[in-house]
């Protein structure tokens, strides 16, 4: 596996075109700024066969996610988001292009392999929560553990660290259908890092809910990326969502249009007020071309 | 909570009653087969049911239609039971589980389910048969030959339908595992499996196909066998069926696809008639296999009615009370006796006659079949001794009905029905009459046709004629005919009775035979192939039924004894109880047949309500109020069991119609036929109550399951 610098310390909007996409140069960095990637895609391509007719909806997609980073993808409808995600998820097969995670190629895997990944490498939030109802919170939360055959003390403990984290160990033996929406994504969220995963994916994780529960996601996302040094790609259209996360990326017909870093060098609020206008200006501007 | 199956038992838990349904289903359909399979192969049925007769094959054509709904319903309990475990399939494939993981505990859970099913089922099956059997024997007749014997061979069926159960859930699981989409749950995409668009003229050209279908799939059999002398094979007759089953399906198409409203309606129903069309498929496979198994179930059961009001019609149209026969060598009693034992009973006599007849050889054409490579094919064979009929002379015939015919020697008159059924029994157009015993032959002439229910079936010649053949026959050939009428013979059951019974311990074994039973084709027969297979010693090898002394009361002796009495209180009253195997199995089967359509109908509704939900709930984001959400799931309710009963009775409804119009001959609608079809009518008026009262447990249930108010 490759190393990467990433100099995300100095806010830079690069415009991206295929290979041109990255964090910046490649320059010579200490080896404390040396961070690893952990999702590399390189000129993904995937289509649709509706009918006669055959759509592009990925057109070459490169983009790669350093270790602990928490990164967005923005685009109008039909820009290709949700068809990224759900490659890099393994739901469905790329037609061309690499999928690294970590150094893994996810194209050369069989299903059986797939689903491991899903398991032990992935973790998932997804926009209806998709909980169990017959499962308590915790159940929920140790799934994914229960599937992988890893279910041991260090799993339980690890149960009860994240409802700690997330702030829902009160509610840890209720079922889904006893508690708020943003409780029920809190729990996806341990739900998803149960299993140390390499990779949080997150699709449209605040889509159902209302700003209160948004804020409390975003706060999980951040506490997994700063307590357990989680590395999470979401899917979103909500630019207060995505005004939290590191980088943004903007599709636009099966591209990227464009990728914004935030600058955290500041105040934290003015930042991100700052980078939202910026992630507001850009979507406009893609507007009007 | 460790392990995988932990997990699958603890969601089991919470999904109980889609379990239950699916057990239910899986137990409902063996158990129906089971009992029905035992009922079919009971030996006491199949010794009423003759082989190869028509009867027979109604239930076994039933029995093969139950099969198909059984395991339709079985298969959409499955799917439904799919569709709810497809959430929690599809997330743990996004968390990781492989489909192979997922298929072990699925296909644990659905041996288990299956396996114990089918064998509860099957156990229970042929208890149920007995139970139903007791309680008509309880309810509503009871006979010595009704005590219900069961064959083992019944349980192959049972077993080869549970192994379908079992192999079809297995596959279906594994084709469910197989086609999961993680995509289609997470992202809650909705499925769909639309009909291309459908022409409007599909559905008057369904009903022209579906009348024309039916019409040559009845007529098929005559023009071939009749027409071309031919008997094809069934597979080929069965062709002709297939307009009709095209018709249908296409009548069907129209109904969930277009509807049948102008566009006024086709705009108020949008929403409903867009559900359902893309739903399509599966619906209108659904719809199909319920009209097959209504119009099956109501063939059943207009059985009961046509035969009890036919019947009790032919009973009055007797112009006399009691009419019975004997053969001379029998010590049968005769008129003496008769109103002795009135007196006895206290029973009036108005007027008795006993005169007697002669049994004589007559000729005719004989059809001989010739195996050849395209089938089996026959033509006529003239026989001068083709069978025997029995002959009055005018005189008996005159003290009988007081008319007189006036007939000339050479000269007969054959005795007909009033309605004409009975011609393929009796044709009545002998031209040479035979003494089989001196060979005595005369030519004669079918002079004229008289009608009198009580005499039908044989021939009036003059009576020098009548001296003349009747020279040389012994008591085998000739045989007393006594007819009289009582005062009150509605309150003579116990007189008729016993003088049935009297009748029957006066006959010897010589006389205890089918109706079938014929001297002079026993003659021919033995003398070309050596055997006649109505004898009572060939009878049993080929599994005809024999006719019992011991067994007097029941349906067997009553309508196949060649001698038995017509005495309309004995046979009005015990009409129930002569019928009491057919009309308990036909019901058996309609019991059936109906309880297999309503699954169908309701596991389709609730199949829709689940597939739709969403859809519903869309909807009432939009602004859609109860009242027009629970019209849209009413028309689609509505229309799932609306459509196949209204197509499925009135097409059974109009086939029996003309079943009795070219039934005769001549063609036409006879007055006890007429009065069977309209007790028929009653009976569909009865049932379409009831399936009324499903259709509205159904849909609240949908209401339910969708979170709607009924609303007026």
């Amino acid at each position: 596996m490759s190393n990467f610098t990433l100099p995300c310390a100095k806010m830079t909007d690069f415009p991206a075109n295929g290979n041109h996409f990255c964090y910046g140069e490649r320059t010579e960095t200490s080896a404390s700024e040396r961070k690893i990637i952990m999702l590399s895609v390189t000129d993904l391509h995937k289509s649709y066969q509706v009918g006669k007719n055959t759509y592009e909806v990925l057109k070459g997609i490169t983009l790669e996610v350093g270790k602990g980073e928490f990164v967005a993808v923005m685009g109008p409808s039909g820009s290709g988001k949700t068809t990224l995600l759900n490659c890099i998820s393994c739901y469905i097969p790329a037609n061309e292009g690499s999928i690294l995670l970590g150094d893994m190629e996810l194209a050369r895997l069989d299903e059986d392999s797939l689903a491991k990944v899903r398991n032990q490498k992935l973790g998932f939030v997804f926009q209806d929560f998709l909980l169990l109802d017959g499962l308590t919170v915790r159940q929920n939360i140790l799934l994914p553990a229960i599937i992988g055959g890893s279910i041991n003390q260090q799993t339980e403990n690890r149960a009860d660290q994240l409802c700690q984290v997330f702030g829902i160990s009160a509610i840890q033996n209720k079922y889904p259908a006893e508690i708020s929406g943003g409780e029920k994504q809190r729990t996806a969220v341990a739900r998803a890092l149960i299993n140390h995963p390499m990779l949080i994916l997150a699709d449209e994780p605040t889509g159902n809910l209302d700003s209160k529960s948004t804020r409390a996601v975003i706060s999980a996302f951040e506490q997994a990326k700063s307590s357990l040094d989680a590395t999470i790609f979401m899917v979103t259209h909500d630019s207060y969502a995505a005004s939290f996360c590191d980088r943004v990326i903007i599709l636009k017909d099966g591209l990227v249009w464009r990728t914004l870093t935030h600058n955290h060098d500041g105040d934290e609020m003015q930042d991100r007020l700052a980078f939202q206008d910026r992630l507001l200006d850009a979507i406009r501007e893609m507007g009007k071309e | 909570m460790k392990t995988f199956t932990e997990v699958y038992a603890e969601l089991r838990r919470g999904n109980r009653k889609q379990y239950a349904l699916l057990a239910g289903c899986c137990f409902f359909s063996v158990l129906l087969i089971t009992a029905y399979s035992c009922m079919m192969r009971a030996p006491t049925i199949l010794s009423i049911l003759p082989e190869g007769g028509d009867s027979r094959k109604q239930v076994m054509m039933i029995f093969v239609l139950a099969v198909i709904g059984c395991g339709v319903f079985t298969a959409y309990a499955s799917g439904l039971f799919f569709r709810h475990k497809s959430r929690e399939i599809g997330i743990f494939m996004a968390l990781g589980a492989s489909r192979r993981q997922i298929r072990g505990q699925l296909q644990k859970e659905l041996s288990l389910i299956s396996v114990a099913t089918c064998a509860v089922g099957t156990i229970l099956g042929a208890p149920l048969a007995w139970l139903v059997w007791q309680i008509f024997r309880l309810m509503v007749v009871d006979t010595e030959e009704m005590v219900l014997r069961f064959d083992p061979q019944a349980y192959l069926f049972s077993l080869a339908f549970s192994i379908f159960v079992i192999v079809m859930l297995y596959f279906m699981g594994s084709r469910f595992i197989r086609r999961t989409n993680i995509v289609d749950i997470v992202q809650e995409s909705h499925k769909s499996e639309p009909i291309k668009d459908v022409p409007r003229w599909y559905g008057v050209v369904g009903i022209v196909l579906l009348l024309a279908g039916g019409f040559l799939g009845y007529m098929a059999p005559s023009f071939f066998i009749l027409g071309l002398r031919w008997y094809p094979p069934e597979g080929l007759m069965s062709i002709f069926y297939l307009p009709a089953l095209v018709g249908l399906y296409m009548i069907l198409l129209q109904t969930v696809v277009n509807g049948w409203g102008g566009k006024k309606k086709q705009y108020k129903d949008l929403i409903s008639t867009s559900m359902m069309k893309f739903q399509g498929r599966q619906t209108v496979r659904n719809m199909l296999v319920m009209t097959l198994l209504i119009a099956g179930a109501y063939f059943a059961s207009f059985y009961t009615p046509m035969m009890g009001t036919g019947a009790m019609l032919g009973y009055d149209l007797r112009p006399v009370d009691y009419v019975y026969s004997w053969r001379d060598d029998q010590n049968v009693p005769g008129e003496a006796e008769v109103l002795a034992m009135a007196e006895e009973y206290g029973v009036t006599v108005t007027d008795i006659t006993q005169v007697p007849m002669i049994r004589l050889a007559v000729d005719g054409y004989r059809n001989v079949e010739e195996e050849t490579p395209i089938g089996i094919v026959w033509h006529e064979e003239y026989r001068e001794t083709l069978a025997s009929d029995l002959f009055f002379s005018e005189f008996s015939y005159t003290a009988l009905t007081g008319e007189t015919l006036g007939l000339q020697p050479g000269q007969v008159a054959a005795v007909m029905d009033s309605d004409g059924s009975g011609k393929y029994r009796f044709a009545g157009n002998a031209s040479v009459i035979t003494n089989f015993l001196t060979g005595q032959k005369q030519t004669v002439e079918c002079q004229e046709i008289v009608k009198n229910e009580a005499l039908f079936g044989h021939y009036v010649m003059n009576d020098a004629d009548y001296a003349a053949m009747s020279e040389g026959l012994t008591s085998e050939w000739t045989e007393q005919f006594v007819a009289f009428n009582v005062e009150n013979c509605a309150d003579t059951y116990d007189f008729a009775k016993a003088l049935f019974y009297r009748i029957v311990d006066s006959s010897d074994e010589k006389v205890a035979v089918l109706e079938h039973w014929d001297p002079v084709q026993r003659a021919e027969k033995i003398e070309t192939e050596g055997i006649y297979m109505y004898d009572r010693e060939n009878s049993a090898e080929r599994g005809i039924e024999l006719i019992d002394y011991d067994q007097r009361d029941s349906s067997g002796f009553r309508l196949f004894w060649k001698y038995m009495p017509a005495f309309r209180v004995l046979d009005k009253a015990d009409f129930v109880k002569t019928m009491a195997v057919y009309l308990t199995l036909f019901i058996f089967i309609t019991v059936i047949c109906f309880a297999a359509v309503i699954v169908i109908a309701f596991t389709r509704c609730m199949t829709i309500a689940l597939t739709n939900a969403q859809v519903y709930d869309d909807l009432r984001h939009l602004g859609a109020p109860n009242a027009y959400l629970y019209n849209s799931v009413r028309g689609q309710v509505k229309r799932v069991f609306l459509v196949p009963i209204i197509v499925g009775t009135t097409l059974i409804y109009c086939f029996y119609m003309m079943i009795m119009y070219f039934n005769g001959d001549p063609a036409g609608i006879t007055s006890g036929e007429f009065a069977g079809l309209v007790t028929c009518f009653g009976v569909i008026v009865a049932v379409s109550a009831l399936l009324y009262g499903v259709y509205r447990i159904t849909l609240k249930r949908v209401c339910a399951a969708l979170q709607l108010k009924p609303s007026k």
